[in-house]
């Protein structure tokens, strides 16, 4: 009966595995508004959940996969992106989303994230980032702000982090865009341009781990960690506008990158079909 | 129970991560020791993170050979959550067996796995009554509740330990000693408050179920207004007591109740603005608005 | 018109792939097996197939086996250092049924090892490479003819038991150049995996079915099932159910025990009189043979029993060969330490003596040494 006024149809019931819920996320975890907007974005965009291919990697973000209503593939720690490379090469009618967290996309993974986005085949990688390993207990990631506590930077980390979407960005990713889970409206509208671009398409979502990570630092319950994310974020470009010009050290959000480069499937067929042609007419 | 001087004594305790069932095992297993009991303690800390089943195996005797206890071996089974008790129900000795429970739900992981496509996505469908009449002797207890009573929720291990201390033969004053070494300095009085309040609930009888102890369900309100209706439903057991609907609803107008379920308890004010739905990381609450017909 | 040419192990790996039906290939450079991507970059693009050099190791087997869970026929080709990275993913094939080919050119080792010297050091790491209980088909081919008809039937194996075939080449046979007649390899019919059928809700991509084998979904067809490395229950989702958990890892590890007669295969040569048996794979097999002959021009039976199917080892069919010719020796020369040979005296239980012969320099194996070793037993 989701005959709504307002906005739309959309109802997330349909698109999740009602059988597989509750969910195991902590309470609180912001990985379930992640997936909520990127299912509404689906919707937008109406792609028939029979096209609709999810692969995950390992880790609280790897189990996101099981929970859709769709093809579905949990793979490997850190290997979500080289097994999507393969099942989208394979298969181009299908539309491939790769969901992975900041560990597995970014330190195990990391190589196969700046290739995915130097190859720019078509897929789209929505990057969890919540700053830490939660699955295995809360160890320091390469997001993991500086000073922050976890199991294995008793004193506070003293790493530098990664910029993720700067990153992707150079090394070619054609569509490159950041959100909170707070601004669900903003971040559903970036997944459907994400998803919409034909090429490689990278969005890192700021996630919260209230549970071990905002516990360990004194960060505050969800609702807490959620509004403070928002107001340290520099939301630019989100109608590709002007920078805000106060918190010049926070991360931008909203679409940081976009480009139009050749999709490497369409142009990898096409040389095969050019081949094909030429021994037909030898 | 069975006298400890023959054969072992096997103490089950199951929960899932972040609720203190290793602090349980561990209060146990330094009792035991202090009495000169040979002991053995295996657990496993499911995944290393909030909400992943954890158990633990006490067994203590004037020898103990294997740490793990067998299917229909243990004296005493607790379960710091619900249906982490009834998983690991068939452990417990059928005939002399005696069952300990918070009957507050934290829906793990793992008990909502393995069921068919198309199954009923319900929570542990039998009521504490129908579980506490299955067994010997059994106890679901409000444990969360008497601990939030008390001032702080963690303690709803202790106040387990309370129950459990009444089904073993262990002098009070030992459990009273021993406890402190195992919780943080602050909450010692806490803890020992729980430890007494558990006991003396169990004691008040050899089969006990709280009143608050009910299966899941889901709260249904509609709100009228002059053009549209709006019904705002809560699906109970996927609530996870996050607080984010509670604290982002730009009206206010929900809370969490007692057992740590969203409720809209100031339905007027509701505007039907989809907030909660939206932020509920849980997919716990949908809201609809329907246009209310022109009157004909 | 016949089809004779001349052709590498390597490139012969990759054509028959392809007659096969292969139509995916990864990989990532590594010597002594890089022909085979670069045959497969030069004739894939020619049947409409899809070639991808990766960013390592590991991608191209993952990017192997999402190519095989997307419904095509899919294959990597690596050697040594290589293939120890591609464990990983190896053992998710293995968990999640995911059938692929690797072809695996084994060089010396350990670690970089000796990349252009001819090994087979990885006869026990095609078995137990990746972690926990697996199943696995292993296939070692000897000759370029052979390279061609075993990587053929490891796409069609893998196809039909839903498994992981790894071709085991040494860097002999991998770059051997023999003259190929490719008419003489039987064309065999194109083999698919059990597809998936009947209705969504009665379909269960783990389910136990009577040849363990079960039917495998992939998407677009309407079933929308879950694939996990996890260990799962029929409904492909996850589980710590202990008795469905054992259930499933019994199924996957035991299926191969079922389908034996249709993966075994090996060759016996003048075994029916042996007084001594000879047990080798791949080059150190042809140099046994011409040590058979050498000795039999001496007067001494001796006989050569070589698995094709190497693992799993074709225990039976060696034990029988063993009672029926009564050999009271069983030489096993292999160019390693000593793997195989361990296999050999676990499947023969002492019925008959069992001497092995290592060779580890970088050298191939000669029949010099073969005949040598085996006059030394005889006394
Ligand atoms: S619909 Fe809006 S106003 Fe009503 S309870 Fe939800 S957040 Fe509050
Ligand atoms: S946001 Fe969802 S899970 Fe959190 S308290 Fe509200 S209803 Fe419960």
């Amino acid at each position: 009966m989701k005959d709504v006024d307002v906005l739309d149809d959309f109802d997330i019931e349909d698109y999740i595995r009602q059988d597989q819920m509750p969910h195991f996320l902590c309470p609180g975890c912001g990985h379930g508004i992640a997936l909520r907007a990127l299912m509404w974005a689906i919707h937008d965009l109406a792609i028939p959940k029979d096209k609709l291919a999810v692969v995950s990697g390992i880790g609280c973000s790897g189990r996101l996969s099981g929970y859709v209503d769709a093809s579905t593939f949990h793979t490997t720690h850190g290997r979500p992106l080289a097994f999507a490379t393969g099942l989208a090469l394979a298969r181009p009618d299908l539309h491939v989303i790769v969901i992975s967290g900041d560990g597995d996309c970014l330190a195990i993974g990391g190589n196969h994230m700046i290739h995915s986005c130097r190859r720019n085949l078509n897929m789209t990688c929505m990057m969890l980032n919540n700053e830490i390993y939660g699955m295995t207990g809360g160890q320091v990631s390469p997001t993991t702000s500086s000073d922050r506590f976890t199991t294995t930077t008793p004193a506070g980390n003293t790493e530098p982090v990664f910029d993720a979407c700067a990153l992707a960005a150079a090394a070619g990713a054609s569509f490159v865009g950041r959100e909170v889970t707070l601004q669900i409206l903003a971040l559903r509208e970036l997944l459907r341009d994400a998803i919409a671009n034909d090429g490689f398409s990278f969005v890192e979502v700021i996630s919260d781990c209230t549970e071990i990570y905002g516990r360990k630092n004194d960060l505050g319950a969800s609702p807490e960690m959620m509004m403070s994310q928002k107001s340290s974020m520099r939301p630019f470009a989100y109608r590709n506008t002007v920078d805000v010009p106060f918190r010049p050290t926070g991360l931008k959000t909203g679409v940081l990158a976009k480009t139009d480069r050749p999709e490497y499937g369409k142009a990898y067929r096409a040389m095969t079909e050019k081949l094909r042609g030429k021994k037909g007419r030898g | 129970m069975t006298n400890p001087v023959q054969v072992p004594t096997n103490v089950l305790i199951v929960g899932v991560g972040g609720q203190g069932v290793i602090m349980v095992s561990k209060v146990l297993a330094t009792l035991c020791q202090n009495h000169g009991y040979a002991v053995k303690q295996s657990e496993v800390h499911g995944m290393a993170k909030r909400g992943g089943a954890v158990f633990s195996h006490v067994r203590f005797g004037p020898q103990v050979w294997s740490p793990t206890i067998p299917e229909g071996e243990a004296d005493v089974l607790v379960a710091l959550e619900w249906a982490e008790g009834l998983r690991w129900l068939s452990f417990l000795k059928p005939d002399t067996g005696t069952f300990i429970a918070d009957c507050q739900r934290i829906v793990p992981p793992f008990a909502c796995r393995n069921r068919g496509r198309g199954a009923e996505a319900s929570y542990a469908p039998q009521t504490p009554e129908e579980i506490i009449q299955q067994v010997h002797a059994g106890y679901a207890m409000d444990a969360t509740t008497m601990a939030t009573n008390l001032g702080n929720l963690r303690a709803a291990n202790t106040v387990l330990l309370g129950a459990l201390s009444t089904a073993l033969d262990f002098a009070v004053d030992d459990w009273l000693a021993t406890i402190p070494q195992f919780v943080p300095p602050a909450s010692i009085d806490i803890n020992l408050a729980a430890f007494a309040a558990g006991r003396e609930w169990a004691l008040a009888g050899e089969k006990r179920v709280d009143a608050n102890a009910e299966g899941p369900h889901v709260s249904y309100t509609e709100i009228r207004h002059a053009q549209v209706d709006t019904v705002v439903e809560i699906v109970e057991e996927r609530c996870k007591g996050c607080d984010i609907c509670v604290k982002l609803c730009p009206e206010r107008c929900l809370r969490l109740n007692d057992s740590l379920v969203a409720e809209l308890v100031l339905p007027d004010l509701c505007t039907g603005c989809h907030m909660c739905e939206w932020l509920c990381p849980d997919f716990a609450i949908s809201v609809t608005n329907t246009p209310v017909p022109e009157p004909a | 018109m016949s089809q004779r040419i001349n052709l590498q192990g390597n490139h012969a790996c990759a054509l028959g792939a392809i007659r096969a039906g292969c139509r995916f290939f990864a990989g990532y450079p590594i010597t002594p097996s890089s022909e085979v991507a670069e045959s497969m970059a030069r004739e894939l693009p020619k049947v409409g197939g899809t070639f991808i050099q990766m960013e390592d190791e590991i991608a191209s087997m993952a990017a192997v086996i999402g190519a095989s869970m997307g419904g095509m026929k899919s294959m990597t080709a690596t050697s040594g250092p290589g293939f120890s990275l591609k464990q990983e993913n190896l053992g998710y094939a293995c968990g999640a049924e995911i059938p692929c080919v690797i072809v695996n050119v084994m060089r010396g080792g350990p670690s970089t090892g000796m990349p252009t010297r001819p090994s087979q050091g990885d006869i026990m790491q095609a078995r137990w490479g990746t972690h926990g209980d697996h199943p696995i088909i292993v296939l070692a081919p000897a000759s370029a003819a052979e390279a061609f008809s075993e990587t053929s039937r490891a796409v069609e194996l893998s196809e039909q038991l839903r498994v992981p075939v790894v071709v085991l080449l040494d860097e002999a046979i991998g770059h051997l150049v023999e003259t190929v007649d490719l008419d003489a390899i039987p064309e065999t019919p194109e083999v698919w995996r059990k597809w998936a059928e009947g209705p969504k809700q009665d379909y269960e991509p783990y389910a136990v079915t009577d040849d363990m084998v079960p039917p495998m979904s992939r998407p677009g067809d309407g079933y929308r099932t879950h694939t996990t490395g996890l260990t799962h229950a029929p409904n492909g989702f996850p589980t710590q159910n202990p008795a469905i958990a054992e259930a499933a890892l019994t199924r996957t590890t035991t299926k191969l025990d079922l389908h034996r007669e249709r993966y075994e295969s090996w060759r016996v040569r003048q075994c029916d009189d042996a007084d001594l048996l000879i047990v080798a794979i791949g080059i150190s097999a042809r140099a046994a043979q011409a040590a058979v002959d050498d000795l039999r021009a001496d007067g001494v039976k001796a006989g050569l029993f070589r698995p094709v199917t190497l693992w799993p080892f074709p225990e039976e069919a060696l034990r029988e060969v063993v009672a029926s010719s009564g050999a009271k020796t069983v030489l096993v020369p292999e160019m390693n330490q000593g793997q195989l040979v361990l296999e050999v005296e676990r499947v023969l239980k002492g019925s008959a003596g069992t001497v092995g012969l290592g060779r580890i320099d970088g050298e191939a194996i000669t029949p010099d040494q073969i005949a040598g070793k085996a006059r030394e037993i005889l006394g």
